[in-house]
């Protein structure tokens, strides 16, 4: 299969999203609320494209919208370029400080409505990642409440939620830093609840909540949920796999040994 | 001999608001005091809309067609005593036809009804509303029979897609082609939904026919199961609309007590049952997607199609989801043929539309008019002009999702497509009548403050350039409008419009976009000017008395709240512009037209 964007041919598998594709060669769409570990939201509609398909033309969010062979997506037409800048121009109205949309403000020479105040005090965008990543966590701690103009993200009833493990996912996808987590003294606080922080086995460094370990073996079950990298920072997790390799272990014989 | 009366009490939401059960009560009542049943036999009906609501309560009786406006209990005993057991006409219950210039003693032969053709109204007023037997009786589940015993699920959707029915919820979808989707789509387990979320402030087509006439909704509804494949339908009624859901409730079990829902329906071994769903109580919910995620018990909100419903919907199963008067539809096209649907209506819409005709009309009701009409016709002579002999301004059609129409547009025939290229939309079918004291500004900044508030707030273009928009026309409103305001509301309209999630968003500019259009001079004057020529935004009207138009006759002082208007008896008064507070009552109130807008 294959689509043609911005007048090039790219290979694309059935089932891909038009995002896929262009992200995997380096064709630029801008996104707020995508991440690769997640399925598409079409929220925050930056990625807005223009799709010609079947003799018809439509304005489609790429990051959802499937990939049919022989489609023609055009990325920065003027059409596209012109309401794309509009829309982060709003974006800038709604969290201001944010160096992301700031970046993508410069990157399509987008200038600040000056007609209408911005909010300064805002930071979320409400574009759903961090509900998306605590639901596809299994968590469910926290969702989008109230309706409209009025909508915001938190946990039931704004009280500290007995769901919430305190894993940071929801802080870690967001693209604005709208998410307040704290660290100090070996504990992390979260959505109004403060946890104890488990030390990496390797550095010593805090790096996890005893609740999000606990979670993350009881999803993984019993043979891999007790591996011993789990007990090891990010960091530490990604040296110990490069130094299995460097010394030549071949990666289904890593995955043997982790599994054992 | 004897003679056989029926009498129908229209005991829609809106007759009954007016008091039509005490009506049917006290009728009731008196009749069976009577003791009539040698000489007459009465046969009382409580029924759905019958259309003219401004008249109401109404009450019909047959077969000598006679038609009661505005009818009191107290006019009960007369009523029985003349026109019941006699064949007397009640002179001063008639409805007076200003066109006509006269009374008229049936509804049949109102200017009101002389354009109407009605297909999905067809029974609503002339059956009663909780009455299996009677919609039997007007051949009621006939299509449903037809269908199981002598077609294939092919032929039923090669009728209707011959037939060129299209939604009636606005979008104007052809049927027939989303049909042949779901019948497409892989799985033992389709559905079927009726969407009755109607929505749109003034709208209320489908409750009606749902009050009205709920069998024919469950007809087209099994018949669109039996081409799909589909066993099981949910209706998702609007919470608002208790008597839809109690006469929809009570239709499903009638029809599941005659064999006409449920297992093995006429012995064809085909099974379809029905359900009704309150909704959720947001706008939103009437959008398809959110409607299905809605019945799924998960937040009103929608996703992005596709996958498209008819592939992957209701509990991840094709469904298809068609509106009320879609249903209405349904079984008629079955009975009486594609052809015979496809000869009604404009080239590429076919057939009827039922339109709520309510604002500064006079006649407000329920219409249902062939496709291709032109505006003017249902203005003008179904509508009777409009209200207080002021002048036409525009017509709003397609509710929060659609556009006003202006005078020099009244003869565009009205379809799905000449609507969209007007900027409005055909919509659900509300119709909402504008006079020239209508600030067009702040009729489009009151609708944008409606969306403001029904924007499920899942995408950032409708949450957020739906709340700029509404902030620039309440700043243009207040006096506060700015150089290059319109092209700003412009600019982020046309982005709101492309890149909305769902249709709520993808058409929430629409107001103030055909606003502007065709009412430029009204935005100009508020920014430009700080001046509302229609003198309905406070901050930028000044009210005067025309001293050479006032006849002195006093009503605006005694009107007026705050003591601003003086003057002697027959001499022209003054309004003292510091003390009004631009209530226009004294303008309201005025029978000269002397107190003007500065």
């Amino acid at each position: 299969m294959q689509i043609i964007i911005n007048g090039k041919t790219y290979a694309a598998n059935p089932g891909e999203k038009i995002l896929d594709v262009a992200r995997r060669n380096r064709v630029e769409i801008p996104t707020l609320c995508h991440s690769e570990a997640l399925p598409g939201l079409a929220s925050c509609r930056l990625c807005m494209v223009e799709v010609h398909e079947g003799g018809r033309t439509q304005e489609v969010a790429a990051c959802t919208y499937p990939v049919t062979d022989g489609m023609e997506v055009v990325t920065d037409s003027e059409m596209i370029t012109a309401k794309r800048k509009i829309l982060l121009a709003l974006y800038n109205l709604i969290a201001p400080d944010s160096e992301r949309i700031k970046g993508l403000m410069a990157r399509y020479h987008v200038e600040p409505f000056d007609r209408l105040q911005a909010d300064a005090e805002n930071k979320c965008i409400l574009c759903g990642l961090c509900v998306k990543a605590c639901e596809e966590l299994g968590t469910n701690a926290i969702s989008t409440l109230f309706r409209g103009t009025k909508k915001k993200i938190g946990t039931a009833f704004e009280q500290p939620a007995a769901e919430c493990i305190g894993c940071g996912s929801c802080a870690s996808v967001c693209p604005t830093q709208a998410i307040e987590m704290t660290e100090a003294d070996g504990k992390r606080t979260i959505w109004d609840k403060t946890f104890e922080l488990l030390r990496c086995q390797d550095c010593g460094e805090y790096y996890t909540t005893p609740e999000a370990l606990a979670h993350v073996r009881q999803k993984l079950g019993d043979t891999v949920g007790n591996i011993e990298e789990l007990e090891l920072c990010d960091y530490c997790k990604s040296r110990r796999a490069a130094e299995k390799l460097k010394n030549g272990l071949r990666l289904n014989e890593l995955f043997d040994a982790t599994v054992k | 001999m004897q003679n056989k009366k029926t009498i129908f009490i229209c005991c829609g939401t809106g007759c009954q608001a007016n008091g039509s059960m005490k009506i049917y009560q006290a009728m009731l009542k008196a009749i069976s005091g009577l003791n009539l049943d040698v000489e007459v036999i009465p046969d009382i009906k409580k029924t759905g809309c019958h259309g003219l609501c401004q008249k109401g309560p109404l009450v019909h009786i047959a077969p000598k067609e006679i038609t009661y406006i505005h009818v009191k209990t107290a006019d009960v005993p007369e009523i029985i005593e003349r026109s019941i057991i006699k064949d007397e006409v009640i002179d001063r219950l008639l409805y007076f036809d200003k066109q006509q210039n006269a009374k008229v003693q049936s509804k049949s032969d109102w200017t009101f009804e002389k354009k109407q053709y009605r297909i999905a109204l067809r029974h609503c007023g002339g059956i009663a509303n909780d009455s299996i037997d009677d919609y039997i009786d007007k051949g009621g589940y006939q299509g449903l029979e037809k269908v199981l015993k002598t077609m294939t699920p092919e032929e039923v959707i090669d009728v209707i897609k011959k037939s060129g029915l299209r939604g009636r919820g606005g979008g104007g979808f052809p049927t027939g082609l989303k049909w042949t989707f779901a019948a497409k789509a892989q799985g033992d387990v389709k559905y079927v939904i009726c969407n009755g979320d109607e929505g749109d402030p003034g709208a209320f087509m489908d409750r009606s026919i749902m009050e009205g006439d709920p069998h024919t909704v469950l007809e087209g509804m099994a018949i669109c199961g039996y081409a799909i494949g589909a066993n099981q339908g949910f209706l998702y009624i609007r919470d608002e609309y208790g008597l839809a859901v109690e006469n929809m409730r009570k239709a499903i079990a009638d029809a599941h007590s005659k064999g006409l829902l449920g297992k093995n329906i006429c012995d064809s071994g085909f099974a379809f049952d029905a359900e009704v769903v309150r909704g959720g109580g947001a706008f939103v919910c009437g959008e398809e997607t959110s409607l299905i995620h809605s019945i799924e018990g998960s937040t009103g909100e929608p996703t992005p199609k596709p996958p498209f419903p008819a592939n992957q919907g209701l509990w991840g199963k094709p469904t298809i989801i068609n509106n009320v008067e879609t249903w209405a539809n349904v079984p008629v096209i079955i009975n009486k043929g594609a052809d015979w649907f496809a000869a009604i209506g404009s080239e590429k819409s076919k057939g009827t539309k039922v339109f709520a005709l309510v604002g500064k009309i006079n006649n407000t009701g329920l219409v249902e008019v062939p496709m291709g009409i032109k505006l003017r016709e249902i203005i003008y002579d179904i509508g009777g002009g409009v209200g207080k002999n002021r002048k036409f301004k525009a017509v709003q059609t397609g509710g929060p999702s659609g556009g006003c129409i202006p005078e020099s547009k009244l003869d565009l025939p009205i379809d799905y497509d000449s609507l969209i290229a007007e900027g409005s939309m055909m919509g659900s079918g509300g119709m909402i009548v504008i006079d020239d004291r209508t600030c067009m500004v702040e009729f489009a900044r009151y609708y944008l403050k409606f969306l403001s508030e029904e924007s499920c707030g899942k995408c950032v273009p409708c949450r957020e350039g739906i709340k700029s928009m509404l902030k620039i026309l309440t700043d243009i409103c207040e006096g506060r409008g700015q150089a290059g305001d319109i092209e700003l509301l412009e600019e982020i309209g046309a982005m709101v419009k492309a890149n909305s999630l769902c249709g709520l968003g993808k058409t929430a500019p629409n107001p103030v976009l055909s606003n502007i259009a065709n009412f430029r001079d009204e935005f100009e004057a508020h920014i430009n000017d700080k001046r509302c020529p229609a003198g309905v935004c406070k901050n930028l009207t000044k009210l005067y008395i025309d001293s050479k138009v006032c006849i002195g006759c006093g009503l605006c002082v005694k009107s007026c709240p705050v003591g601003a208007i003086s003057g002697e008896k027959k001499q022209p008064h003054v309004l003292d512009e510091e003390k009004c507070i631009k209530c226009s009552s004294c303008r309201e109130r005025c029978a000269v037209d002397a107190v003007r807008v500065r």
